[in-house]
């Protein structure tokens, strides 16, 4: 597995190994699928399937509660450097991030998460958004 | 259950409600532009602090390049976006 110099929390059985059967929430249901690798990415874990879907780690079926997710600060410079490349190109390709469970959507979704929780130390809250949407899609 | 790993579960909880509440958990189709201009408005905060106070050398530099980051990916999402229909088309 892809993983940072310290990861937040292991477990005896979780993440499952690649090639690994595993199941998952999608926006059709539930799906079973092979796992093909995970990988960690500045905020959580993605889960990358065989057919190249990247499926964040809370959506795969008995994930721990909370799932594992890492300090901003284990994030290096260079890490953080090469995400916005990645995202640059993947733009600049004209790739659209509203493309659910494809590698944009889930890079786009970890950079964000990341920056906000990065410089959020003093601001406010974001208006308008009070619940939880995890469960929503 | 150690008081140490209790401790980092309990800021892990913290972690994934405040990025719930601000709709970043797992971001809808249609909210990608919406959202990063919610991050970009936390960003300026956050630089405004800074040059308030006028510290944080590095944390301004990288902050300001981290607005320059989202405000890119912005107008690629945005000029990449499906057109709205063509009322005269119908």
């Amino acid at each position: 597995m892809n993983s940072p110099a310290k990861q937040p929390r292991t477990d005896a059985t979780w993440p499952p190994e690649e090639g690994q059967i595993i199941s998952f929430k999608s926006s059709t249901g539930s799906e079973t699928t092979i796992l093909k690798e995970v990988r960690w990415g500045l905020v959580w874990r993605d889960f990358i399937l065989a057919d190249g879907r990247v499926i964040p780690e809370h959506r795969i079926s008995g994930c721990p509660q909370p799932p594992a997710k890492r300090k901003i600060s284990q994030v290096t410079d260079k890490e953080r450097e090469e995400c916005e490349e990645r995202l640059f190109s993947m733009a600049g390709s004209g790739l659209d991030p509203r493309k659910r469970d494809q590698a944009f959507w889930a890079e786009l979704n970890q950079y964000l998460a990341y920056t906000y929780l990065r410089f959020k130390q003093t601001g406010g809250p974001m208006p308008g958004k009070t619940q939880n949407q995890a469960t929503e899609q | 259950m150690s008081q140490s790993n209790s401790d980092e579960e309990i800021e892990e909880q913290q972690g994934w409600k405040v990025l719930s509440d601000a709709g970043l958990v797992e971001i809808r189709l249609d909210e990608f532009a919406e959202r990063i201009r919610d991050v970009k408005r936390i960003v300026v905060v956050r630089l405004r602090e800074l040059l308030d106070f006028n510290n944080g050398n590095k944390e301004r530099e990288s902050a300001a390049y981290s607005l320059g980051t989202l405000k890119g990916l912005e107008l690629k999402v945005l000029a990449n976006a499906p057109k709205p229909l063509d009322p005269s088309e119908k």
